[in-house]
């Protein structure tokens, strides 16, 4: 007993990680431990990968009801009935200093994606995109492939591919690839505390479409956008506002798009529903679209929305949409290992 | 893995405590009784050799996966009575992370009871509760001493306890309405207040396995019982 007095229980946060989560974790956040003690290791917290992009809310749920909570492994055990909100807190300020680089944008500020707004967060992410629209004379099919790579601490390429497949009354269906596009997107600012991030972003639409096929605009674009979001109470805003320049003017028109997007949770799960609204708008043209979003795991690594475009101006001109995403977050856990 | 020796104790049998067949007749002012005793020829294995928190957990265990005296006398075996509704409440379960063993090893816990894990060591434990084979009920930290938290089982079943940073400790939770007995350190048990009738008496024990038995309960005559498992 003499051997236990001698050593005063954990007082402080990195006395406790040292003697209650180093024993899986390591002390140095790596997951490597020299005697494990559980099958599934831990995630590396030195990678900043790792331990920025997620919010504190999904780790602080990770702590308090274990692994499984957050779809992960149930090896790792809750704490929320040992330790106090504070302390579950400062768990998670201790965790993400394992990662010690300065830069990377946090994890606060990676809001859920709206369907149109572009999300001023990087991701890595496959996203698909299937849209059907009805007007009085044409009725449109389309989808929209995205891949999307972080590179850097803060910044984001990606290429989108489009396909098409529309029919005007009278006409024959006509399908086929859309105009290509490429982009990098780069967070500007991004601050934690009142979470807040804005990003600077520059889109090149390539004319692989038809343009006599109307699949395509038949010239270049360039898109340059800014993308911003913040969150207040519990209510996501994000906005956009891009404008489109035509490289030849006779084939297509400069344009001016906004799309703003409130939107809140309904939990604090990774797999939450959240329930959203967007305004968007293209030059006169003015549409809202509400929609839904649902984690489609426990991890948040699959994720799809759906929702309903639907014009406040130009009605015959827009129709109504019913618009959709399917995401997939490739570099994170779809579920546990066991 | 903190211990010298590794690889399964899975258990060699289930009980899975479902509703008897035979023709019990639980009604009745008269009841009997049903007394006996487990053996086994099985050896108890060696000591563990523990490498982790040795201030706390020492550096050698016992390995109570089999607990059996010197004549055979087997502690830890769980007798069930099939069909036949445990006449008392179980007291509610307790887990006790004590000195880098769970006790008690082996319990009986009703259904949908309060289930209160403690621990008496000034290290982190985990009392992980699974269905036996399958899905995690539960695993919550225990990292100071003293500290007592409450859970629930819902339906019957066996519940396999561990912990997550000391893999040798295992315990087990009998989740039944069943009348239900532990064999102490004798080997022993009685299931008392039992309605005449024919039954089915069921053995578990972690690593041993024994054939379930016919009785005939006669009121005011102790039936007397001898597994032999192996």
């Amino acid at each position: 007993m003499a051997a236990l007095a001698a050593q005063p229980p954990p007082t402080t946060i990195p006395e406790m990680w040292d003697a209650w989560c180093a024993r899986c974790h390591a002390q140095d956040g790596s997951g490597k431990v020299i005697e494990p003690t559980i099958v599934v290791e831990p995630m590396d917290f030195t990678d900043c990968r790792v331990a920025s992009p997620e919010p504190d809310a999904d780790w602080e749920l990770a702590i308090n009801a274990g692994g499984p909570a957050v779809g992960l492994s149930a090896e790792m055990p809750g704490f929320g009935d040992s330790i106090t909100a504070e302390q579950t807190r400062g768990f998670v300020a201790h965790l993400r200093g394992f990662c010690r680089e300065t830069g990377w944008p946090h994890g606060n500020t990676n809001f859920p994606r709206p369907i149109f707004t572009e999300k001023a967060f990087p991701e890595n992410e496959v996203v698909i995109l299937p849209a059907v629209s009805h007007r009085s004379t044409l009725n449109d099919v389309n989808l929209v492939a995205v891949y999307e790579r972080r590179f850097g601490k803060r910044s984001m390429w990606e290429v989108a591919l489009p396909m098409a497949s529309h029919a005007t009354t009278g006409t024959a269906r006509r399908q086929g690839i859309g105009d290509v596009e490429v982009a990098i997107k780069h967070v500007l600012l991004a601050r934690a505390d009142s979470p807040a991030i804005l990003s600077a972003g520059f889109e090149v639409a390539l004319p692989t479409g038809s343009a006599v096929r109307n699949l395509g605009r038949g010239t270049t674009m360039f898109e340059p956008y800014l993308a911003a979001g913040t969150v207040i109470g519990s209510t996501y805003l994000q906005a956009q506002a891009k404008v489109e320049l035509p490289a030849d003017r006779a084939k297509a028109s400069r344009a001016f798009v906004y799309n703003l997007y409130a939107g809140r949770d309904l939990s604090g799960s990774p797999d939450t529903w959240t329930f959203g609204v967007e305004l968007n708008g293209e030059n006169n043209e003015l549409a809202f679209t509400p929609q839904l979003r649902k984690g489609l795991t426990r991890t948040g690594a699959l994720g799809a929305a759906v929702g309903v475009r639907i014009p406040i101006t130009g009605r015959r001109e827009q129709g109504t949409r019913l618009v959709s995403y399917l995401l997939w977050e490739y570099l994170e856990p779809v579920r546990a290992r066991r | 893995m903190g211990i010298s020796r590794t690889g399964s104790r899975a258990a060699l049998t289930v009980a899975l405590f479902v509703g008897c067949s035979c023709a019990a007749t639980q009604a009745g002012a008269q009841s009997g009784s049903v007394t006996g005793r487990v053996t086994t020829k099985a050896a108890g294995a060696r000591p563990l050799r523990v490498t982790i928190d040795q201030r706390v957990c020492g550096t050698e265990l016992p390995d109570e996966a089999i607990v059996a005296g010197a004549a055979g006398q087997l502690a830890n075996a769980v007798v069930t009575l099939v069909g036949v509704k445990a006449d008392a409440a179980a007291p509610n379960g307790m887990i006790l992370n004590e000195k880098c063993r769970f006790a008690p090893r082996v319990q009986i816990v009703r259904p949908h009871a309060a289930i209160t894990t403690s621990s008496t060591d000034p290290i982190l434990h985990t009392t992980n509760a699974q269905i036996d084979g399958g899905k995690v009920l539960f695993n919550v930290a225990v990292p100071v001493p003293g500290i007592k938290i409450k859970k629930a089982v819902a339906g019957a079943g066996l519940v396999r306890l561990s912990c997550n940073t000391h893999p040798w400790m295992r315990g087990w939770m009998v989740v039944t309405d069943e009348a239900t007995a532990i064999t102490g350190a004798d080997g022993r048990f009685t299931l008392s207040g039992v309605p005449p009738g024919i039954y089915e008496l069921r053995v578990w024990h972690e690593s041993l396995k024994g054939a379930a038995q016919r009785v005939t309960v006669v009121a005011g005559q102790p039936v007397s019982v001898h597994f032999d498992v192996k």
